[in-house]
């Protein structure tokens, strides 16, 4: 989906680099947690929970060739820090310097950001006598991560291990006997891995190597587990979209989107992400369509999860344990 | 008129008189001074001041050197085939030599590439002046013949008489010792001029090169093997500094009326000693000769021209004056960025420019190779290094850290006690972020000496998702200190270096000079590099348990796939690909997207939705007032019907303004192509 703007905007590329990063304007943070490549910058750092807030230095280079051609007036240059979480919303105005960059500081407050925000730069100008029209924006924002230590901007699902009868976690005890559950409601979904539920399961899973019954029993779990997994959070993902006026529902945003482009085109082959997201929500409302969908789902799920792969390996070793007579 | 003639009018009975005061080993008396002046017709000050302009009398002429009498023969100067015949080769080893003849230590050396193409009458005026016409019949028999060399110069002999037009390319350096010495005993001049494979280098130890093989890529660079040489030499040398000129032609094996020739001649006034019979010498030349010689030099500093006749860039990438200009400036960046950057601590080793002319007239005006506009990220951290500016962990992007590298220098053989492992030198490792536009990154450029790259390497077993950057290895003299343990790094380094000077490795005179175990150490010193680097770089292995393995492979949400996917792949949905899109007076946006489809057996029947673009909420959608096919499709009610097998498509569409919730010159507009929803539309 493309978005056109009804005024001139900027093809050449806009770029935004972090410099440094100081906290509670004085210590510097070690250039390690900024990864220009990932743009992420990793905040959290073991020894210093505690800081309010911390400055970064930005510079940010603009295509000034075609800024000098074109007809836009009154250029400015923005940098925002925004969080979807919290609402906030942070704008510093870049200076030009004189090679042609233009640099500046943004603030970042501890107390407005809870997980992640996302930097950008906007390229605001006067356009046809209208004043602060965007004409530019940066391809890929930079994510500041606030409970990360290294700079990674794809995030994983968080597996957890845990004694579900006598651990610490009260909630988990529900689920005493079960040997793994997949929760979904927090900001990313988390397995937790039942160390008190099955005896040793936990350690085989973390293990690498072993026999080859080992390792198939292993993979099978695994396999199984994730299953669970992918199922749990497409239903999650498509459950409370936003919609457009005329019904169709808007991409979510975060780990709900990786997870739907990922499984929607095994869903509703041929279809759009989106046009199938209206057809999955339709036959939510309405219930009918819902049941074969389920099909769909469990197929896409276990794709993911490469059960036929993991089956087919299974298989072929115990073949060849029948013929070794190891079995 | 000769020596001869001279003694004759001043009543000698030999010239040996003439000869002694020529070769500065005796000064005539004042009143035979004055003859002299009166049968030159010039005046006395001329005379007795050698320094001075005195014009000389002898005439220039090739000498051809005999073959040999065993019947030998050489095709060709073998040292002219060590290296390629490429103008970044040349760049490389003629700019390394001017270096390492640096003259004032306190000032850079500078060294100026001029291009000069010539046709016409300035061609012919050159070629005159070249005694071209004796030349001729030496080139047309090398040329005659089937050997490698002759076929280039058959080559190079249809170009010139067909095009009439030759390149010349000027290597000039200016603060440089010049070509001192005698012209046959040892000294830089016999070395440049008279011999082969001799490294005449004094620079102390310091110095890049250690084969003598780099001067001959000034012959190789020629198509007509052809250099012309003018020096400024920073010791007199008979009474004279300025404008010694000589040229030197290599040519194979010929023969020419009966007479057989080894190959090389020189071109210069007939010596007069009778030790040196017929032999073409260095002359004294006066500035309009060297002017006919395209060899002026601006300024009298010490150096030297090197004056390459013909001139080519044999890899054949260069072929017109622009790219041979771009790839010297490209050439000498990339060679010696490091060598032109100065900071507080030390100046700039070199300056370097590069100039291209057509006849006589500037066509690319003089360029000034800037180090950090070719290099900027390497350029910072060498320039923070002389700055004393680096730092111990970097907090910035733009800061230079400063890692020290231990390298054991093994002993000399003889020399070592038992058991000696031999004296640490500390190398210095600069690193900073890479530039964004650095092609090459995340590699250390190791150089010694006068900070000459000798090899460029990628640092092993870095962590995934390290950040990209740039490094600098400094070792030897090239860490700018002074100390035993660093002459003798150097001096290791430098006998650890093949003929190219491009890595540090096993050479024959490295396991002959010191003792077993050198290698060893020069293994040492690569994985202490790596490691330096690490520590540098290498981010703590991420702390998280992060659960088994075999889960976290399959709960990634970056899978192949994903969001991440990219667009190149295949999909299995109709895409908008492009629109293109403008406001009407009116405020309805007309809009001509393009759409690709995947393959289908049956019609797509799509419905093409436009909507405002809001930054959250539900996006308004607009009507349209007017849909059209362009392309490979049609319009049945509203909808886009397109043929199975039809991979691209284009329609044209005009929105309904009386739909629009604000006007549309004040929103984004998204445009779509859905599957009908039979009649939801």
């Amino acid at each position: 989906m493309k978005s056109v703007y009804p005024y001139p905007t900027l093809f050449g590329d806009i770029e935004l680099d972090i410099l440094s990063v100081t906290v509670d304007g004085a210590a510097e943070f070690p250039y390690s947690h900024v990864s220009r490549s990932e743009r992420t910058v990793a905040l959290h750092r073991s020894g210093r929970e505690r800081w309010d807030y911390c400055t970064l230095r930005l510079r940010a280079t603009l295509p000034d060739r075609e800024i000098a051609d074109g007809r836009w007036t009154d250029l400015a240059c923005l940098a925002t820090l925004t969080e979807k979480a919290t609402n906030a919303r942070t704008t510093t105005l870049l200076e030009a310097s004189a090679d042609g960059s233009w640099s500046g500081t943004i603030d970042l407050h501890r107390s407005r950001h809870v997980d992640r925000a996302t930097l950008g730069l906007v390229v605001v100008a006067t356009v046809d006598g209208v004043a602060g029209r965007v004409i530019g924006t940066t391809e890929r924002d930079w994510y500041l991560d606030l409970k990360a230590s290294t700079p990674v901007r794809q995030r994983e699902i968080e597996i957890v291990e845990a004694d579900f009868r006598e651990g610490p976690d009260e909630w988990l005890r529900p689920y005493k006997d079960s040997p793994w559950i997949v929760e979904t409601t927090g900001d990313v979904p988390t397995v937790h891995l039942n160390t008190g539920g099955v005896d040793g399961l936990v350690d085989l899973l973390g293990d690498s190597g072993g026999s080859p019954a080992e390792r198939m029993l292993r993979e099978m779990v695994a396999g199984q587990i994730a299953q669970d997994a992918w199922t749990a959070m497409f239903h999650t993902a498509i459950s409370d979209l936003d919609v457009d006026e005329d019904g169709t529902p808007v991409m979510p945003t975060g780990w709900r989107e990786a997870v739907l482009r990922m499984m929607l085109p095994d869903v509703l082959p041929g279809r759009q992400p989106v046009d199938a997201l209206y057809d999955i929500a339709e036959r939510r409302a309405k219930g009918f369509g819902w049941a074969e969908l389920q099909t769909n789902i469990q197929y896409a799920a276990g794709k993911r999860s490469r059960i036929t792969r993991k089956l087919t390996n299974a298989v072929r070793g115990l073949d060849v344990a029948d013929r070794n007579g190891t079995r | 008129m000769d020596s001869a003639e001279l003694a004759e009018r001043l009543g000698y009975p030999t010239r040996a008189p003439i000869s002694a005061w020529i070769a500065g080993r005796s000064e005539p008396r004042d009143e035979v001074k004055r003859e002299i002046a009166v049968v030159f017709g010039n005046g006395t000050e001329a005379v007795s001041d050698r320094t001075g302009p005195i014009v000389s009398a002898l005439p220039r002429r090739w000498h051809h050197r005999w073959a040999h009498p065993d019947g030998g023969r050489e095709y060709g100067n073998a040292a002219a085939f060590a290296f390629d015949a490429d103008l970044s080769v040349l760049a490389r080893e003629a700019t390394q030599n001017s270096l390492d003849e640096r003259l004032d230590r306190a000032t850079p050396v500078r060294v100026r590439y001029v291009l000069h193409e010539l046709t016409g009458e300035h061609l012919d005026s050159f070629l005159d002046a070249m005694g071209w016409d004796e030349l001729r019949p030496h080139y047309e028999a090398a040329a005659a013949g089937e050997q490698k060399v002759s076929r280039s110069l058959r080559a190079a002999l249809r170009d010139l008489d067909e095009q009439r037009s030759l390149l010349l390319l000027r290597v000039e350096d200016h603060n440089a010792a010049g070509l001192t010495g005698p012209e046959y005993q040892d000294g830089r001049y016999a070395a440049v001029v008279r011999r082969q494979l001799d490294s005449h280098k004094q620079a102390g130890g310091r110095a890049g090169g250690s084969y003598g093989l780099g001067k001959a890529t000034l012959w190789a660079t020629s198509r007509l093997g052809l250099v012309v040489v003018n020096s400024t030499l920073s010791e007199p040398h008979e009474g004279h500094r300025e404008r010694r000129l000589v040229a030197r032609l290599d040519l194979p094996w010929h023969e020419v009326d009966g007479q057989a020739y080894a190959g090389p001649a020189w071109f210069g006034e007939p010596d007069p000693e009778t030790a040196h019979e017929g032999v073409s010498r260095s002359w004294w030349a006066d500035e309009d000769e060297a002017r006919a010689l395209h060899l002026e030099r601006d300024g009298d500093a010490p150096g030297t021209s090197f004056l390459i006749v013909g001139a080519h860039d044999a890899s054949g990438d260069a072929g017109t004056l622009q790219e041979m200009h771009d790839k010297l400036v490209r050439s000498l960046a990339d060679g010696f960025w490091a060598s032109m950057i100065g900071g507080r601590s030390a100046g700039p080793l070199l300056e370097a420019s590069v100039t291209t002319l057509r006849n006589g007239r500037v066509v690319i005006a003089e360029e000034q190779v800037d180090a950090h506009a070719h290099h900027p990220a390497l350029g910072r951290a060498l320039q923070a290094y002389l700055d004393g500016e680096t730092v111990d962990e970097l907090t910035a992007g733009d800061q230079v850290v400063l890692a020290e590298v231990p390298l054991v220098v093994s002993p000399l053989k003889g020399h070592g006690r038992a058991r000696d492992k031999g004296r640490e030198h500390r190398a210095v490792l600069l690193l900073t972020a890479a530039a964004d536009r650095d092609e090459k990154h995340s590699r250390v450029v190791c150089m010694r000496g006068n900070r000459m790259t000798i090899t460029e390497q990628r640092p092993r077993e870095l962590p995934l998702g390290t950040m990209p950057f740039q490094a600098v290895l400094l070792a030897g003299f090239a860490t700018g200190r002074e100390g035993d343990d660093v002459e003798r790094a150097e001096a290791f380094l430098r006998a650890s270096e093949p003929p190219e000077h491009d890595r540090w490795d096993r050479t024959e005179e490295l396991t002959s000079l010191y003792e077993r175990g050198a290698l060893t150490r020069l293994k040492e010193f690569r994985s202490e590099i790596d490691k330096a680097v690490r520590n540098v770089v290498g981010r703590r292995a991420a702390a998280r348990a992060g659960g088994p393995a075999v889960l976290r492979e399959l709960l990634r949400l970056d899978a192949p796939g994903g969001a991440g996917g990219g667009g190149r792949r295949a999909q299995g949905f109709p895409v908008v690909r492009s629109v293109q899109a403008r406001v009407e007076d009116g405020g309805a946006w007309n809009v001509t997207v393009g759409i690709r489809l995947p393959d289908g057996s049956d019609p797509w029947v799509l419905t093409p939705v436009a909507k405002f673009d809001v930054r959250s909420g539900g996006r308004p959608a607009v009507g349209w007032a007017d849909l059209t096919a362009s392309e490979a499709c049609r319009v049945e009610n509203g909808n886009l019907v397109v043929e199975p097998g039809v991979r691209n498509a284009v329609f044209t569409g005009v929105t309904d303004p009386a739909t629009h919730p604000v006007q549309g010159t004040l929103a984004r507009l998204v445009v779509d192509v859905q599957r009908a929803r039979g009649g939801a539309v």
